[in-house]
């Protein structure tokens, strides 16, 4: 059963469109996460969702209820912030209670709700403290807490481990996994870190320009993107893009510069045409050398340019085809500078886009 | 190199408890001596007298018998610190020192000298000039740049924590003499000219200033009349009015200008404008406005309203809100541009989550907004507060204090005695119990204020 759904809804700040009639469906007890760059409308669509934000066309359901023009404390849902957004006069229990006070829960109610909730956040200790006296992932965490007294299905993260460092980052991501191992309840996350959306997600909607590319499971975004922009912004470092001409005279080939790849076992969505420009692109992980390169299905010797060791990896950067190419292998085995190696890699793993419209083939 | 770095290391282990000792004895011997002083001046001094001579030389020399145990608490600090060989101001130092045995010199055997110079013909006459005080006062000074040389240069050799006379003279010392003028300001004009007054005004002082001692008939001249307690009863309508409007209307425009309105900066120009008038031309656009004949009385009966009464400012009972009206009039857009500055510094992702909590808007402003303000509304207040008590112009251009001695303030009742009615005491003794009661606000409050600082630090802390 679908908890949240987002249809045809635009969003217009006078003349700039924001959101260009999206459509999402988010399941019951969904990890949803919208993953773009700054300025794509992923925080914009949570904010709509949320009802912080007036949308200009659409509709919005949450739990099959129509909350379009709902109040956001009617909607049924929670929300953690980037900034953490606590109420810095109030002690921790303060901040959690506020909002049921205002509800008028009897008082027992609102009590068992912020003991369980610090119980699973495991924040007690800290309930008499004011947020100034914690560090940031308390904060952050005291700010879930927030959320989570109001008892609610749907919970929405605006970036909400932006301003930790990367160890606390780390940390708080796991317990929001776990959190929602525990919880099952709907969780719609906007972040533009892909690490977090790959660890996090049950789906991953990237977005771009306020249209939502590409609306499926890390793996799949990883490792079929629908096109160029998909793929370039999925996987650090990036995939290399190699422009070439396709050649359909028994097998599939991509010609680029003097280098013919041979695209046997790649899994064409559409028939290829002879002549067609392409973009071939591989991620630096998929490719592999020395004796493990023979037994791939594609094997040239490049001459490596540049090495940067990142510790456990080396990124190798040469030349393929007359084009920049880069690939990442462990750091036991990583070639010098000037040294010619044997690299391969399988075709079938590649990613194949048409040069004009960017779309996968 | 690394030699230095260490014996270094080692002085900075050994030397800051000692050092310490020694400047809170320097400061304590300075409290002490002027404390001492000052008893002197109020009459400690009378104390003594009976002693006889020994008695003199106490009430003379106490004072500076504890400046100088103050100062000789700092030799042995300073003199830890200084290396004259390899220090890289050797020659500076030198320098002025000689410049300081001259001047000693000069003011100890100058006339002495001066015959022998007799060639130099009139020129001569220039040493006659050091051998006062101000020789003295000269070579004092020369003494001390040369100390403080000494001190700077020998900073790099001894890797130590600075003491305080390298706080004191060596860092920032642009900055600090840059500050001298504003410190002298600060100190002869509002420590010693306040002192002053107090001093003064226990004394029978008329046109000029004398010291022939009243004790405190002053102030119960001051309190016997009803000039005073009409002031000092306006001055208590007029601040709490003014603080209690100031504040509500001030944050209410704010809060309306902040639901990004349209024509933002037209109406923060329009309310901030009165804020250019000075208060002698706000007085007396008011005086006009709510002039019976021409103002908004007239113009409502020539509109047919005949009965239509509104004269303030020829009301006994009501002349005091005609002043306030003014006065918010004046200098409530201030007050708005500070609100405002203040709920712009407020994230706006708190509003986010106050209404995902869905917490009504006069709460969010009134449980969150405004506590988070607290800084504006601190600096707001001391404005406003500051504003009442010396609230004088605007009385003298509006109504010159009238009808009768309806709306007169207790600082022009001070001006009026001291320049006009040539009585300084009493405009003293006005004007301190008017600081009297500035600090009755004042120290609870700095209590409040930095001892709650000091609480929640502790608190933090466990």
């Amino acid at each position: 059963m679908a908890s949240v759904v987002v249809r045809d809804v635009s969003l217009n700040f006078g003349v700039v469109e924001v959101l260009k009639s999206l459509n999402i469906e988010v399941n019951q007890g969904e990890f949803l996460v919208l993953l773009g760059p700054s300025g794509c409308g992923k925080s914009t669509l949570l904010n709509c969702i949320a009802g912080l934000l007036e949308v200009t066309d659409g509709q919005i359901f949450i739990n099959g209820k129509n909350v379009t023009w709902e109040q956001p404390k009617d909607r049924g849902i929670g929300m953690v912030f980037q900034s953490y957004a606590l109420y810095p006069q109030m002690s921790v229990e303060g901040n959690l209670s506020f909002g049921l006070k205002n509800q008028r829960l009897p008082a027992d109610e609102i009590a068992s709700r912020v003991k369980r909730a610090s119980e699973i956040l495991q924040i007690e200790p800290l309930l008499k403290r004011k947020p100034m006296a914690l560090s940031g992932g308390q904060r952050q965490r005291v700010a879930i807490g927030r959320a989570l007294v109001r008892d609610v299905d749907v919970f929405l993260f605006d970036e909400p481990l932006s301003n930790l460092d990367a160890k606390l980052r780390n940390e708080l991501r796991i317990e929001i996994k776990r959190l929602h191992q525990k919880l099952e309840n709907t969780m719609i996350y906007v972040t533009h870190d892909q690490i977090e959306a790959m660890t996090l997600a049950d789906r991953i909607a990237v977005m771009r320009d306020g249209i939502i590319q590409q609306l499926d499971e890390p793996q799949a975004i990883y490792s079929r993107p629908v096109n160029r922009f998909v793929a370039g912004f999925i996987g650090s470092p990036g995939m290399n893009f190699m422009e070439g001409t396709l050649e359909v005279s028994g097998s599939p080939k991509v010609k680029v510069g003097d280098a013919t790849i041979d695209a046997k076992g790649y899994d064409f969505d559409k028939k290829p045409e002879a002549g067609q420009k392409v973009v071939f692109g591989i991620r630096p992980e998929h490719v592999m050398i020395g004796e493990m390169a023979k037994s791939m299905p594609y094997t040239s010797e490049v001459e490596i340019e540049i090495v940067e060791p990142m510790g456990s990896d080396t990124l190798s950067w040469t030349k393929l085809g007359g084009q920049n190419f880069t690939f990442r292998i462990d750091s036991e085995y990583a070639p010098k500078e000037g040294e010619k190696v044997k690299i391969g890699f399988d075709p079938a793993r590649a990613s194949i886009f048409d040069a004009n419209t960017d779309i996968r083939l | 190199m690394a030699d230095t770095v260490e014996t270094g290391m080692i002085g900075v282990d050994a030397r800051p408890a000692r050092r310490q000792q020694w400047e809170k004895w320097l400061i304590r011997g300075i409290v002490a001596a002027v404390l001492l002083r000052l008893a002197m001046l109020m009459g400690l001094s009378a104390f003594f007298e009976d002693l006889g001579s020994v008695g003199d030389w106490l009430v003379e020399g106490l004072p500076w018998l504890c400046l100088a145990v103050g100062a000789a608490a700092l030799l042995p600090n300073l003199s830890s610190g200084i290396r004259l060989q390899g220090n890289r101001l050797a020659n500076h130092v030198v320098g002025w020192g000689i410049g300081t045995a001259l001047l000693l010199i000069m003011y100890f055997f100058g006339p002495q000298i001066q015959p022998a110079l007799s060639f130099m013909g009139r020129s001569a006459r220039v040493l006659v000039e050091f051998t006062g005080n101000q020789g003295l006062f000269l070579a004092a000074m020369t003494a001390l740049v040369a100390l403080s040389l000494a001190v700077i240069g020998s900073e790099g050799q001894l890797l130590h924590r600075p003491g305080l006379f390298e706080r004191v003279w060596a860092k920032n010392l642009t900055a600090k003499i840059a500050a001298v003028p504003m410190m002298l300001v600060a100190l002869g004009v509002f420590t010693g000219g306040t002192i002053w007054t107090v001093v003064y005004s226990f004394t029978d002082s008329r046109l000029l200033p004398r010291e022939k001692w009243v004790g405190l008939a002053q102030y119960e001249r001051l309190w016997g009349e009803d000039r005073w307690l009409i002031s000092i009863e306006n001055l208590l309508i007029y601040g709490v009015c003014s603080l209690v409007f100031s504040i509500v209307i001030g944050f209410m425009l704010a809060a309306m200008l902040d639901q990004k309105v349209r024509f933002e900066n037209t109406f923060r120009t329009i309310f901030l404008y009165p804020f250019a008038l000075s208060f002698i031309v706000t007085g007396l656009v008011w005086q006009w406005v709510l002039n019976p004949d021409f103002g908004i009385q007239g113009v409502i009966r020539s509109l047919g309203w005949e009965s239509f009464t509104f004269d303030p400012l020829y009301n006994q009972d009501i002349v005091i809100y005609g002043i306030l009206i003014a006065g918010l009039w004046q200098g409530t857009g201030l007050i708005m541009c500070l609100m405002l500055a203040g709920l712009r510094g407020i994230d706006e992702e708190i509003w986010k989550a106050a209404r995902i909590d869905g917490i009504p808007m006069w709460k969010t402003y009134l449980f969150i907004v405004i506590p988070m303000m607290r800084p504006v509304f601190i600096t707001t207040l001391v404005l406003i507060a500051s504003g009442i008590v010396r609230v004088y112009d605007l009385v003298v251009a509006q109504t010159s204090g009238g009808p009768g001695i309806a709306s007169e303030v207790p600082a022009k009742y001070v001006y009026d005695k001291m320049f006009l009615g040539q009585n300084l005491a009493q405009g003293f003794s006005a004007s301190t119990m008017m600081l009297l009661s500035v600090l009755i606000v004042l120290i609870p409050w700095a209590y409040l204020e930095f001892g709650g600082k000091e609480r929640t630090r502790r608190a933090s802390d466990v």
